[in-house]
């Protein structure tokens, strides 16, 4: 019985550790881009898909070409996508990028530390940011059988427009 | 010059398969269809040749589902040891089928070279994803000699742990096996009738057999759990369990009777028991280091007919700049003799309840040496060339052996070159 | 018979418990994901070698499938 407060501060402590990084604020980074270095805060007042991928990641040559599109398909409505590579050699990162080019921007973290801020639970990864730079949906993995579902996630988070960017 | 492209040969073959299966599937999908091909080549000296080519298709489908499709061809000729032991004069014996005889020379190992076979197999696999955790695949597998038919199915399930770290995986399989040999099922330890013109060795040599075809069951299990112990580092460490009921001799395999002087008084075919119960563990070990890889393991056997075995093998993938790679192996091989396995019997002696002088379940040893070359085409096609010298030394245990036996080798060493070809688009 | 069935329940045991801590992060599966680093890197390979033990010797299987890999998705 007596062990009975013990147990709930434990149970309660792992509860605390192992929570989602939903509705946090998505954590500050700075990256070098393929040109010039990419912040998360360069995006406030967009919606961003922060997708992690790597060159030996199966699913990523699925991803990309969707990524692609939604891309094109919502930029005018404050959609960017930034994919955070996290090969630990940057020719890789290459190869995979000859063959699949991205029109989203690209950022590398070979030494995974950004992806350790972000505590990935998986690889592929996808975090939906909203205009307020709070993550609102995580998603791992890509399955290409839920594109609906994710680009449904897009448009809800696009038609959230700041009080000051009503016209 | 269009038909030449290896990529249209990989479109052709999609066609091909997916009308036979009736599935529609458009050529452009071709990224998600992996080929491998291979031919072996396994000799040995003055024995078993065999070739082997195989083909693999491997389909992906969305969301990491995937259909695995294998053919493999399997040519075998030329003699394999009969179990009967060697003598100082010529010995006759009777074929398997009953139709004719053959010869053995003086200080030879009797060899049956009836064996001229064909075998054909087919497997089919699925697999898939159940949710995140989880993961199954499914199969079936026949194949067919002209006196064997096997069919079998499987089934495995892993669960994933520690984010993917810890996969623990179940797996059963069972098969049904019948053979239906020409000249029938012997009668086990008949004595074998001989040929020397008599009107009635039709008669005799009936007499020693008992049916046309029998058939066994096998049945595995096995549970495995295989950790990434660092970024570098990956090990499996697996239990089997396997059983066997059923028809479990060899029909082609006899075994001498010997005299007090050590020549054949007779032959007969021999008998094993009609169950075996077999366990493993399986130990395996992968480490990348900078370039190169190793891979090591280790299995140990045991089972009810008191075969015990060792198998420690080990490769080293020596990478050679980016393309190329150089892969020595080394296998080394121990097992004990099985409880009924006796190199000759004694005339006089009563007939044990099974005998098999099958060196194949005498104490042996195996080693294996190879060399692996492997390489990556600018067309990104990989292909490969390995060439492996296996060689099996035995124990006969017959430290009774009489008269001229004493003078004859009984156990000889059998050589092998082994030459694999692989191609995978 | 039994006691050497311990030899494998007792380290499995150890291994999912203890082995919480051994492994990787998601995004360092990079070398495990690698064809080569697969536990049957060539399955035409090892099929055909089984068929080879297989037929010379009393032993065969043991080997198992499952783990390691990419872990994607």
């Amino acid at each position: 019985m007596k062990y009975i407060p013990v147990l709930l501060i434990l149970f309660f402590t792992t509860a605390v550790l192992a929570r989602d990084n939903i509705h946090q604020p998505a954590p500050a980074f700075t990256l070098a881009g393929i040109e010039t270095p990419i912040t998360l805060a360069q995006f406030k007042g967009k919606v961003v898909l922060l997708d992690f991928w790597a060159s030996w990641c199966g699913p990523c040559r699925q991803s990309f070409p969707w990524m692609n599109a939604m891309q094109e398909k919502y930029q005018a409505h404050g959609l960017e996508i930034l994919a955070i590579n996290v090969d630990k050699e940057r020719q890789l990162a290459d190869e995979f990028l000859k063959k699949l080019p991205a029109n989203f921007t690209i950022a590398f973290d070979p030494d995974g530390l950004v992806a350790a801020k972000y505590q990935l639970k998986a690889m592929p990864i996808s975090f939906f940011i909203d205009r307020k730079g709070v993550i609102r949906q995580q998603h791992l993995g890509f399955h290409k059988n839920n594109v609906g579902s994710y680009e449904a996630g897009i448009r809800k988070l696009l038609r959230e427009t700041t009080p000051r960017e009503k016209p | 010059m269009q038909l030449m492209n290896p990529k249209n040969i990989r479109g052709a073959l999609t066609i091909a398969t997916c009308s036979l299966l009736g599935l529609n599937s458009a050529v452009a999908d071709e990224e998600n269809w992996e080929i491998d091909s291979a031919v072996l080549y396994y000799s040995e000296t003055d024995r078993v040749t065999a070739i082997e080519p195989v083909i693999n298709l491997k389909r992906n489908f969305d969301d990491e589902k995937a259909l695995n499709l294998k053919l493999v061809f399997d040519l075998l000729t030329g003699a394999s040891a009969t179990g009967a032991t060697p003598s100082d004069q010529v010995q006759t014996f009777t074929r398997p089928s009953g139709n004719g005889s053959y010869t053995t020379s003086s200080g030879e190992t009797p060899l049956d070279d009836t064996f001229k076979d064909t075998r054909a197999a087919l497997s089919a696999q699925w697999e898939q994803p159940l949710g995140r955790d989880y993961k199954t695949s499914v199969g079936s597998n026949v194949s067919k000699e002209y006196d064997y038919f096997s069919l079998g199915i499987n089934g495995s399930l892993s669960r994933y742990f520690n984010q993917r770290n810890t996969t623990l995986t179940a797996g059963l399989s069972y098969a049904n096996d019948t053979i239906e040999p020409e000249g029938d099922i012997p009668l086990e330890l008949a004595s074998m009738a001989i040929n020397t013109g008599q009107a009635r060795f039709e008669e005799e040599f009936n007499a020693t057999r008992r049916g046309g075809d029998e058939s066994k069951t096998t049945a595995d299990l096995l549970l495995g759990v295989t950790q990434v112990i660092d970024r570098q580092t990956l090990m499996q460490l697996n239990y089997s369990f396997g059983q066997s009921d059923g028809y479990l001799t060899d029909p082609f395999k006899i075994l001498s009777v010997v005299g007090n002087d050590g020549r054949a008084v007779d032959y007969v075919y021999e008998s094993r028991p009609d169950s075996r119960t077999k366990h493993s563990l399986y130990w395996q070990t992968k480490h990348h280091f900078n370039q190169d890889i190793v891979d090591l393991s280790y299995r140990y056997m045991w089972d009810d007919w008191d075969i015990t075995s060792h198998t420690f093998d080990l490769r080293y993938r020596w990478k050679l700049g980016h393309k190329h790679y150089l892969e020595p192996h080394f296998r080394y091989y121990m097992q004990s003799n099985a409880d009924f396995y006796q190199r000759f019997l004694l005339d006089g002696q009563p007939l044990p309840e099974h005998a098999s002088a099958d060196y194949r379940l005498g104490e042996l040893t195996g080693i294996t040496l190879g060399l692996k070359y492997g390489m990556t085409l600018p067309n990104d096609h990989d292909l490969s060339l390995r060439l492996e010298y296996y060689q099996q030394s035995g124990e006969a245990n017959a430290n009774n052996a009489p008269g001229i036996l004493s003078q004859q080798e009984l156990f000889p060493d059998v050589d092998a070159v082994i030459v694999q070809f692989s191609y995978s688009f | 018979m039994t006691h050497k069935l311990l030899y494998i329940v007792l380290p499995t045991t150890l291994l999912i418990g203890g082995c919480a801590n051994l492994g990787v992060q998601p995004w360092e599966r990079d070398l495990l994901a690698k064809p080569e680093m697969q536990l049957i890197a060539d399955p035409i390979e090892a099929a055909l070698d089984d068929h080879i033990y297989f037929s010379k010797e009393a032993s065969s299987g043991g080997r198992g499938f499952g783990g390691g890999g990419c872990g994607c998705n």
